[in-house]
């Protein structure tokens, strides 16, 4: 392991409950905004300095900027549908077929630069934190698999599956969690299960939008990629 | 220097997104009444002054929905507070969280402001210029996309014109052939893609991409007036940081709200604080009225 990484791993591991443990002794105002804001930007710090200190080469850096610009143009083109957007899919298969590592670079990435479009705001963070773990947790739960055989194998009602549950509960819940630590001065249970309600039809059809994206495209873009890992000796873990 | 960009938006990105992590910063971390309205106007008037009259308009109604939001949702949810005013379906609604939700309404309000601004001040080269040498991998990777953004849209329409041309038109027929169309489109459009990154990669290579000794290209410079700017702003957040700190601005809002008295030196802080918040817009005016003096004397 790269020193920057390490540091970083340091960073999370000391620095999440240090700010816990302040906000708990100090009691400053709105410390559920900042000290969320604080645990989501550090726990995504470990995986930037990985993906930095490995130096990817080019092949593999201009790869990543292709998949996260084809799930932001994805995200703009289907800009007149709320919710229903390809990107949670596009980053699931990233995940799945390119691995974990690749999975969180894309789906962060994709989160970021595509508020460059919808705006900035303070949601930014969780959304980038959100899409990440989808692709990371593709990434654990399938790239292995997909590895051996060259495509989906059977593995494509599963990854449905993964899609929709993953984009409602992971993506859902930290996003809506976000809009709680937002709106509320403190996280009480009332207030967040008013958010978390009022979030479920936006939830559901985005869910069902990974669901459809996925059935349509997974197999295309996994055979696609696996063909591109095989001919380049690109990705390998 | 760049067209259309107000005299803050020229100073070097480092110091546009120092301040802007300033401003955002201690308005989310420091909810003070005082401090809150002073971000909130500052934030206000610079979106004015850069987006004019009618951007105000469009965007201002949606900043205001989600104000009344908070200080609606923070009352009905939040019953801390000694003061209780009356009961509402059995729950007490306290003055001190009223007044908190009033307070967490201009923190939103202020923050998205400077939101609006910061999407047109902090252009994405900024943004390059601030985090490339810390992170190259993944600024290079952020700027390919911003690259290839505008480019795939043309090619799309180029392969669905082609598709169409041989009866696979996406925007006719069935939904079940419309969305046969258009995955053909997509998967056109990705071998394309992943061909075009195959390429680009290639010669990056050939250009010597991974070398030692290569930097990034920025065409920012960091003036004399940069680090003046940087040194003003760094010294004014450090005055408000230690008056915060020290106890000169406490507001508290539970179990009762509670600012403590107002001291030559708490105004004295705000008028700091006013400083940073205002500094944007002061130096556009400035700007404007040196530029406007100019021309008097020609």
């Amino acid at each position: 392991m790269n020193r920057r990484v390490i540091l970083t791993w340091v960073l999370a591991l000391v620095g999440i409950p240090a700010v816990i443990v302040c906000s708990v002794l100090f009691r400053f105002d709105r410390s559920y905004y900042f000290v969320s804001l604080v645990i989501i930007v550090l726990a995504m710090l470990p995986f930037f300095a990985a993906f930095e200190g490995r130096r990817p080469q080019a092949r593999e850096i201009v790869i990543i900027a292709t998949l996260t610009a084809i799930a932001v143009a994805g995200r703009a083109a289907f800009f007149m549908l709320p919710q229903f957007k390809p990107s949670a899919a596009i980053v699931i298969i990233t995940g799945a077929s390119l691995g974990r590592e690749s999975g969180f670079i894309v789906g962060a990435l994709t989160g970021f630069v595509s508020n460059f479009v919808f705006g900035h705001g303070p949601w930014t963070p969780w959304q980038m934190f959100a899409y990440g773990l989808l692709g990371f947790l593709a990434g654990v739960i399938f790239s292995k698999r997909l590895a051996k055989t060259s495509g989906l194998g059977g593995y494509k009602p599963l990854l449905i599956l993964y899609g929709a549950l993953g984009t409602f509960i992971i993506y859902g819940l930290l996003v809506d969690t976000a809009s709680v630590m937002i709106w509320a001065s403190s996280f009480t249970w009332s207030a967040a299960k008013l958010v978390y309600l009022s979030g479920v039809p936006f939830n559901l059809i985005h869910a069902l939008a990974s669901a459809v994206f996925l059935a349509l495209l997974a197999t295309l873009l996994t055979e696609k990629l696996a063909r591109l890992k095989r001919r380049y000796g690109l990705f390998q873990p | 220097m760049r067209n259309n960009e107000d005299a803050f938006s020229t100073l070097h990105p480092t110091v546009v997104f120092g301040h802007f992590v300033t401003v955002v910063g201690v308005s989310v971390v420091f909810l003070h009444p005082l401090i809150l309205a002073v971000s909130f106007v500052g934030a206000l008037a610079y979106v004015c002054y850069l987006k004019g009259w009618s951007g105000i308009r469009k965007m201002f109604p949606g900043v205001l929905a989600m104000m009344v939001f908070a200080a609606l949702f923070n009352p009905i949810f939040n019953h801390r507070g000694m003061t209780i005013l009356c009961y509402w379906y059995d729950n007490p609604i306290t003055l001190e969280s009223i007044l908190y939700g009033l307070a967490a309404s201009l923190m939103i309000g202020a923050v998205l402001l400077w939101f609006v601004s910061y999407n047109q001040v902090m252009t994405s080269d900024k943004f390059l210029c601030v985090f490339g040498r810390m992170i190259p991998a993944l600024s290079l990777t952020f700027s390919m996309v911003l690259r290839f953004l505008p480019r795939y849209f043309v090619q799309a329409k180029h392969i669905a014109a082609a598709q169409r041309g041989i009866g696979r038109d996406v925007f006719s027929g069935s939904w079940y052939a419309r969305a046969r169309h258009g995955s053909a489109v997509f998967s056109i459009m990705l071998t394309w893609a992943l061909e075009n990154a195959v390429d680009t990669s290639d010669s990056m290579l050939a250009r010597g991409y991974g070398l030692p000794g290569r930097t990034a290209y920025t065409d920012f410079r960091f003036r004399q007036r940069d680090l003046a700017a940087g040194v003003t702003l760094g010294g004014g957040l450090l005055v408000v940081i230690v008056a915060i700190v020290a106890g000169v601005l406490r507001a508290n809002y539970f179990p009762i709200f509670d600012l403590n008295a107002a001291s030559y030196l708490s105004w004295l802080v705000i008028a700091v604080w006013g400083l940073i918040c205002a500094t944007p817009l002061i130096m556009g005016l400035r700007e404007e009225a040196v530029w406007r003096s100019l021309r008097l004397n020609l």
